[in-house]
């Protein structure tokens, strides 16, 4: 996970204050998520530490709260670590196979950092099973799920898409729409108990 | 008489500055700070994995104790303790043109900059090495154990750990393409504590296009 390029084009310096460069870097490319307009940010200065935190936090609030301390939701936790990156290698290799000019690590971080409308969306689901149960209940959530599932979907593309040849641009997309949509499912199927 | 004073105190230079600047060459350790924390987040790490069972019964807490030292860890050797400790740093350079490629530097000693300490060149470099191999250890035990939950994050601590040490010796490696060369010295270094002739240059960067994306 390597950071961002070094600020300012002069070789032999380094910044002087690379933490609070860092996190800068992170929050912007945040930013670039919830509002995703052609840019470059996400491609060229790329970081793993966003997809790092969003993934830690999602898994973290798929727990369920179980009476056995012995299986303290160890299976549920690893598997959503598991999930997300296997299935963001395995949609960069299938992109580069196909011919794409975007590097490794760059795709993972467009996909990972992608994965924040869902993790809101999960954020809100959690607040709405604090309330009574029931069909509403499952509509409420069903609707979050979707719209943050097709802005997931919006912002990746937009980053990714420019990257493929153009006749292969639907199979590169597809295996993301596949990776989304069982993110999505987890969310939308999770109950506390 | 007058001479003699004069001579006198010409010799003898009252210039605090460098009385601390000598003090600080001096020093076998020259970033206490930094060599502390270049440790003390590794070894944190393999010890909460180890020892996790008698802190708390949660898998969950483990796994981001560990996970949450491993990333702090990662962070900063490669971005703090590789540049003060011995002069090295390596990034990922991205092109206008979206090419990607990784920059290996290491620092030329000069007078301003102090060149790394024996002291500090050995702890960095036994505790880069050292840590992946524990867990590759581990990476074995827990797989012929069967615990494979832990598969993860192990397979996570090798991924951050080896990543460092193989940015750090590409730096080291600088100009020489022969592995063999490399490490006879760095050996010889490590037992004889000879300053072999440093030669700190920043690796042509045509040379070290390694990793083309």
């Amino acid at each position: 996970m390597a950071k961002a390029a070094e600020s300012s084009g002069e070789p032999g310096t380094t910044s002087p204050r690379p933490l609070m460069r860092d996190l800068k870097a992170v929050g912007k490319k945040f930013m670039h998520v919830l509002y995703p307009r052609k840019s470059n940010t996400l491609l060229r200065d790329w970081d793993l530490w966003g997809p790092l935190i969003l993934c830690v936090t999602l898994a973290l609030m798929l727990q369920r709260s179980s009476v056995d301390s012995e299986k303290d939701g160890g299976p549920q936790f690893a598997e959503v670590f598991v999930i997300v990156w296997f299935g963001a290698v395995t949609i960069t290799l299938n992109s580069k196979l196909l011919g794409g000019n975007i590097s490794f690590f760059q795709s993972l971080c467009v996909l990972g950092y992608c994965i924040l409308p869902l993790t809101v969306a999960m954020l809100v689901c959690r607040l709405v099973l604090l309330a009574e149960q029931g069909p509403i209940n499952f509509m409420v959530r069903l609707f979050v799920v979707i719209v943050m599932f097709t802005w997931s979907i919006v912002a990746s593309t937009a980053f990714l898409a420019d990257s493929q040849p153009p006749n292969r641009k639907a199979l590169a997309i597809y295996p993301v729409f596949l990776f989304y949509f069982v993110i999505s499912w987890m969310i939308l199927t999770f109950t506390p108990q | 008489m007058k001479q003699a004073l004069v001579d006198d105190t010409e010799d003898v230079s009252l210039d605090f500055g460098n009385e601390e600047e000598l003090a600080f060459r001096k020093a076998k350790i020259r970033h206490p700070l930094a060599t502390f924390f270049h440790l003390f987040f590794r070894v944190s790490a393999i010890v909460t994995y180890v020892c996790c069972d008698w802190f708390s019964r949660s898998f969950v807490g483990c796994f981001v104790t560990v996970l949450l030292l491993l990333s702090f860890d990662f962070w900063s050797v490669k971005n703090v303790t590789g540049r003060l400790l011995v002069g090295l740093r390596w990034w990922n350079h991205i092109d206008e043109d979206g090419k990607g490629r990784w920059i290996f530097e290491a620092r030329k000693a000069s007078p301003q900059h102090s060149v790394a300490t024996e002291a500090e060149a050995r702890i960095f470099w036994l505790g880069l090495v050292i840590c992946p191999l524990i867990w590759t250890v581990f990476f074995f035990s827990t797989l012929f154990s069967l615990k494979l939950e832990w598969l993860a994050l192990v397979i996570a601590g090798i991924s951050l750990q080896a990543a460092n040490l193989y940015g750090y010796i590409l730096c080291k490696m600088g100009g020489e393409r022969d592995i063999g060369k490399i490490t006879a010295s760095f050996l010889s270094q490590m037992v004889f504590q000879t300053a072999s002739p440093r030669d700190f240059q920043k690796p042509g960067l045509k040379g070290l296009e390694i990793h083309k994306h």
